[in-house]
């Protein structure tokens, strides 16, 4: 069946989820991996549907998108299962005063090691007067990445932006 | 579970067996191998993250006395080969049964023996790990067995 990445966003109110996935039931598709989550106020919806053939996705979405004023954006993809990212899984947490960059300043030192983020989540807290930020990133480090050595150069970056920072490999206990 | 029969002790000798057969394998529940008893077996023997470690242990009937504070960690189950997630369990547990001899025990244990047991306790009661996900994400696995 083929796959298409749909993504779609607008002002949070109840029933978004189960218009957008109603109408893709309706067309016969069938969902994917997801990720949705409010987002200062907007709801945001990624996912990946599958088919069927011949299926139109923005026009099954359509009318729900003009109900709700939903930005929407489908594209198709390849099928199959593509592999996992390489590598351990570690968890980096990093808090601090807010100030344009971090995000930025951060996740460049995980892509020149040859890091790879598989997953990131901030939010901005503390109020208007001091906004702090809070980010959470998941990593896949292939086995030529040294993670203590990555923890080291990461925590000396975030020592110069003034914010906190921690790596910890969240490897898995399989029960 | 009542009385403890024969049938009862033959369950709990193949589920240590069946969790000796698969090297990562640190615990198994009645449930995941479709049989409704309340039994159980761990053994976190040789696992580089045990604290406590009483070898291989099998309980009927087991229930939690006293848990201690709570800490998170990255769980996987043999039953959901594709998914991890974090889940929020107690670092030290006093936990009571009966082994299949019939006799009472009261195991004292912490660390990663203290989570294999919570996890198979919420084998026994119908819970898998994905019911207790903190954070509400999931990751996929690593290394698919």
């Amino acid at each position: 069946m083929p796959l298409f990445a749909v993504l779609a966003v607008g002002a949070d109110r109840p029933g978004i989820v189960a218009a957008v996935t109603g109408a893709l039931a309706e067309a016969g598709a069938n969902l994917d991996d997801t990720s949705m989550t409010i987002l200062h106020g907007h709801f945001a919806i990624a996912m990946v549907v599958a088919g069927p053939d011949g299926l139109d996705v923005a026009a099954a979405l359509a009318p729900v998108a003009e109900k709700l004023d939903l930005t929407v954006d489908v594209r198709p993809i390849p099928d199959g299962t593509p592999p996992a990212p390489p590598g351990d899984r570690w968890t980096l947490a990093v808090y601090g005063a807010d100030r344009p960059g971090l995000v930025a300043a951060v996740t460049s030192v995980v892509a020149d090691a040859g890091g790879n983020v598989v997953d990131l989540t901030t939010r901005v807290v503390g109020g208007p007067e001091r906004p702090v930020y809070a980010m959470q990133l998941e990593l896949a480090l292939p086995d030529s990445v040294d993670g203590r050595g990555l923890g080291d150069r990461l925590r000396a970056v975030a020592a110069d932006l003034g914010v906190d920072c921690t790596l910890t490999p969240a490897d898995a206990d399989v029960l | 579970m009542g009385e403890i029969t024969a049938a009862v002790r033959r369950l709990c000798d193949d589920l240590v067996e069946t969790m000796r057969a698969s090297p990562a394998c640190v615990g198994l529940a009645a449930p995941q191998v479709g049989v409704g008893l309340r039994a159980f077996c761990v053994d976190v023997t040789g696992h580089r993250k045990a604290r406590s470690c009483h070898g291989t242990v099998v309980l009927v009937d087991p229930e939690v006395v006293a848990a201690g504070p709570a800490v998170a960690g990255r769980e996987g189950c043999m039953s959901v080969p594709d998914l991890t997630g974090d889940v929020v369990r107690a670092s030290e547990l006093v936990i009571r049964g009966r082994t299949p001899e019939g006799d009472e025990r009261v195991l004292q244990v912490d660390g990663f023996e203290a989570r294999a047991f919570q996890h198979e306790l919420d084998h026994l009661d119908g819970l898998l790990f994905l019911d207790r996900v903190t954070g509400g994400r999931l990751f996929p696995r690593k290394v698919y067995r």
